[in-house]
């Protein structure tokens, strides 16, 4: 990290400062530092050499550094974040008692189990490589994804390729007490393929991360994008079997993202319990999960973006509801704890409620033995990019027909058919559509293949095998 | 009212010499091949939300710089959240990839003043939007969320500084029960608070109304809805990097897109108000591009890179959304040039079709050419004009049926269809001037 945090000394006086000039009764300063190597390729620099140095790309190297503020009480409150250090403690010079406008603000006390402190995450435990060495394994990652893809498939032409990877820190401090450091390390990758084969045309989309770029499999992602190539350049099947759908574990990411709405929050925690209508949620076997300290997930941190303590909350317990996800201010709301779950988006943003790492944990049956398992049914390999990926939850606000109350999605996905462990055909196109209820209650079989993608934050789904859903041909 | 955001530019961005860095990256490039460009850059966004919201006023202020380094089309980009002579030493190594790249004392550059707060504008916003609205003798609940965005940005390539840059502009988000409206606004004047009322009253009317099947046969679009559909399949399509996936972007110069009477423009001089702009974010000047001019293409939008490998392309349009991302070309401000026929004709012909005042949504694919607009709401066309309300409409077809399909073009153009282009993810304000327009036979894809 080429800049460096403040101590928390430093946040101290000037949240002191902060209040002596601004007269709020509370306050709170999030200072975050960060750098990201990028490389970028595009269509029209795509040759491939023998040396990955000579990869025609795009590099970018930027630090970023900022700060937000928060302060006010009960009536009068701000926001402030800029760019930069944090100012010295004169440096507050320009706030004084009409810069707080009316509006609130209320910030977390120290939770009395735990202790302040340092709480980087796993990954940022991880050795830092010097910047050479990440540009040079990000040169020769693409490299080997550009070459590997060539050899599977030659007519698959690049549309976009974008490659971060970068680490990032943060410290909190305010003036009730609470404190909190994190640390992080990521890298992402998004390509954007598309191809031609027979007078079809078909686009592939993969968005991939992990907690460093090492971790990132050149060869395995050049497969899984000729496997989608291949299945939407593909023609469409003359009919599609009604019955058994498996999806595999990118599909089942999108699908659970569908449903955040209902698993966050006090909003979220009643339409959730409707669901059921009287009945389980979903399957014995079947848990869903949000935990903000996952054990080597990207996204790990002892304390969420306001210093609150993170924990595994299970949203869904056995096929049943099981508790909400709550923040500090709806602790002990009927019943049910808090967990720390309010992130920033960066250092510009205020925390928001949101998940971290939400997924449906594994199960125990072999993710290969429901595949083949199939006696006449689709597997679905990942949403269509281009088509629909959406579900509703509400009565549409124009006040249209349609009692929705339940949920209802619709996705566009490519994928193959199935007749008892053979590949009868692919499907480029296919809508699977359905309630929600009938999503969660159709779960039949859980695979033990759990993944995670970025969705934003960490998504994660294992094979899934599901009945009672709508599948039809598009397009 | 008048509008209090035409004023006197703020200070410069940079208040020291800027001969210090121009000459500094002067002496980087090693050989004629090599071009060094600094970007300096300002961004203030204060937001008003609604009263009751916490945390009620936001400011967001930020700075920083850039320097990117130009090879055989290739482009190495260092950037930091700070202005000072270090920083910009710091990225001007990494660019260069040598220690000192610049020599062991870092230039002094210093920058101004943050221009004032200036925030009763903003306060003012809900009740002047209500009193808007109440004019038109309904009243509805409404929460609104106003925004002001300021942006100063300063170029520097090779020896040369181009004109510092200064943009100012507002945006509003307004929550009604039956759905949420947004969009730029030159400023808060009445003015241009009051397109914004009727655009709501409008979706007041048509609110639980069902969506339409099937396209209208004749389509007339209103100036903001017109400026929308030119942003998606004359502006997006004709950028370099749309063109460059499909080919080599100059040969799109001469195809036939449309009828002669497109005449399309890109001119970032005659954007409205405080956003007009005589340099890119490349430091190039901007110049009046025809876009396509009698329907055929002219002169596709590009970039230094772009116009590097295309040496038929002229620079001119490069935007960045930050300092932290590389340039690329953009629209700034759209114009379709008048027709000769008055708007009152335009009805006439289209007894029977469908008028659409605005679309909130479009999307055009630029591998396979598809283009889907959505409109929240539109109007039955009468013998007098636009009558009865109608419920959302969404028009999916090709970008080239969509051109082919204008038929007539209206004599009064208007400032409107403002908004955010999000292409790549990158959040850019860009800007039009349209008049209205009739579509007939448009043919729908799937």
């Amino acid at each position: 990290m080429s800049a460096r945090l403040p101590g928390l000394r430093s946040l101290r006086l000037a949240l002191g400062a902060v209040c002596e000039r601004s007269g709020a009764p509370g306050a709170e300063l999030y200072v975050k530092v960060g750098n990201t190597h990028r490389i970028e390729i595009d269509p029209w620099m795509t040759p491939v050499t023998a040396n990955p140095h000579d990869l025609q790309a795009q590099v970018s190297v930027l630090d970023e550094r900022g700060w937000a503020l928060r302060a006010g009480g009960a009536n009068r409150a701000l926001f402030l974040a800029d760019s930069g250090p944090l100012p010295e403690p004169n440096g507050w010079r320009r706030l004084n008692r009409h810069s707080l406008r009316p509006g609130t603000l209320r910030l977390p006390s120290p939770s009395p189990d735990t202790t302040p402190g340092t709480a980087p995450s796993p990954a940022a435990d991880a050795p830092e490589h010097p910047p050479d060495d990440e540009e040079t394994a990000g040169l020769t990652f693409l490299h080997d994804l550009l070459r590997g893809l060539g050899e599977r498939m030659p007519e698959a032409r690049l549309v976009r390729g974008r490659l971060d990877s970068g680490a990032s820190a943060a410290v909190l401090a305010s003036t009730t007490g609470v404190t909190a450091r994190s640390a992080r390390r990521l890298a992402t990758v998004e390509l954007d393929f598309a191809a031609s084969r027979d007078g079809r045309h078909g686009h592939c989309r993969l968005y991939r991360a992990a907690s460093n770029i090492h971790l990132l499999s050149a060869g395995a992602i050049a497969s899984e994008i000729t496997e989608r190539l291949t299945v939407a350049t593909a023609p469409p099947p003359p009919f599609l079997p009604a019955g058994e759908v498996v999806v595999s574990p990118a599909l089942g990411c999108n699908l659970l993202a569908l449903l955040a709405p209902v698993l966050r929050g006090r909003d979220g925690w009643p339409r959730l319990r409707k669901l059921g209508d009287g009945h389980p949620l979903g399957p014995p076997q079947l848990q869903i999960v949000d935990d903000g300290a996952l054990d080597g997930g990207w996204m790990s941190s002892a304390f969420d973006d306001e210093g609150v303590p993170t924990r595994a909350v299970a949203l869904v317990r056995d096929g049943e509801p099981g508790e909400p996800l709550l923040s500090w201010e709806d602790d002990g709301w009927s019943g049910f704890a808090a967990a720390g779950c309010r992130r920033r988006s960066g250092w510009r943003a205020l925390p928001e409620l949101c998940h971290s790492h939400l997924y449906i944990a594994g199960g125990s049956e072999p993710a290969e033995s429901i595949r083949s398992g199939i006696v006449h049914g689709c597997y679905l390999l990942d949403r269509a990019h281009d088509g629909r990926c959406h579900a509703t939850f509400e009565r549409s606000p124009t006040g249209g027909a349609g009692l929705l109350e339940e949920g209802h999605f619709e996705v566009d996905a490519i994928g193959l058919v199935i007749r008892r462990g053979t590949v009868l055909g692919e499907a480029p196109k296919v809508r699977l559509t359905g309630s929600v209820r009938q999503l969660l209650q159709g779960i039949r079989a859980i695979g033990d293949d759990l993944r995670f993608l970025p969705a934003p934050g960490a998504v994660g789904a294992p094979t899934l095998l599901l009945t009672g859903l709508q599948v039809e041909a598009v397009g | 009212m008048r509008s209090n955001a035409n004023r006197a530019e703020p200070r410069p961005l940079l208040t020291s010499d800027v001969a210090a860095p121009a000459g500094a990256l002067s002496r980087l490039a090693a050989d004629g091949d090599q071009q060094f460009e600094a970007f300096f850059e300002r961004l203030e966004t204060v937001e008003l939300l609604p009263p009751g919201a916490p945390n009620r006023i936001r400011l967001r202020r930020e700075q920083g710089l850039g320097v990117r380094k130009i090879e055989n089309g290739r482009s190495r980009l260092a950037a930091a959240d700070v202005i000072s002579g270090p920083a910009f030493a710091a990225c001007c190594d990494r660019v260069a990839e040598s220690a000192r790249s610049i020599g062991s004392a870092p230039p002094r550059i210093r920058t101004g003043t943050w221009p004032a707060l200036r925030l009763a504008e903003l306060e003012q916003a809900e009740s002047r939007l209500t009193r808007a609205v109440h004019r038109r003798r309904v009243g509805f609940p409404m929460e609104i969320t106003a925004r002001r965005h300021r942006r100063q940005v300063q170029v520097i390539r090779g020896p040369i500084a181009a004109p510092p840059q200064f943009e100012e502009y507002f945006s509003l988000q307004v929550t009604t029960p039956w759905g949420v409206w947004g969009g730029l606004l030159p400023s808060l004047a009445d003015e241009d608070l009051d397109p914004v009322a009727l655009r709501l009253v409008d979706r007041l009317r048509s609110r639980g109304l069902p969506p339409h099947q099937h396209a209208p046969g004749v389509i007339v679009l209103g100036p903001n809805a017109a400026a929308v559909l030119l942003h998606e399949v004359v502006a997006h399509a004709l950028e370099a990097d749309t063109l460059g996936l499909s080919g080599a972007p100059d040969q799109a110069v001469g195809l036939k897109l449309g009828g002669p009477e497109l005449d399309v423009v890109d001119d970032p001089r005659s954007a409205p108000l405080n956003c007009k702009r005589s340099s890119d974010d490349e430091g190039t000047a901007v110049i009046s591009r025809w876009l396509l001019r009698r329907g055929r293409v002219r002169q596709p939008l590009a970039d230094l890179a772009w116009a590097e490998r295309c040496p038929s392309m002229v620079p001119g349009a490069a935007r960045r959304a930050s300092r932290h991302r590389l340039p690329g070309p953009r629209t700034t401000h759209l114009e379709l040039l008048p027709g000769p026929i008055p708007e009152s004709e335009l009805f006439a012909e289209a007894v029977g079709g469908h008028y659409i005042g605005e679309f909130d949504r479009g999307n055009l694919d630029p591998l396979d050419g598809r283009c889907v607009l959505r409109a929240p709401c539109g109007r039955r066309i009468g013998a007098s004009g636009p009558v009865d309300h109608t419920g959302p409409i969404e028009i999916r077809s090709r970008a080239v049926d969509l051109l082919a399909a204008v038929t007539a073009v209206a004599d009064r153009p208007l400032a409107g269809g403002a908004g955010w282009c999000a292409k790549d993810g990158a959040l850019m304000p860009v800007w039009a001037r349209c008049p209205s327009i009739r579509l007939e036979g448009l043919r729908v894809a799937d």
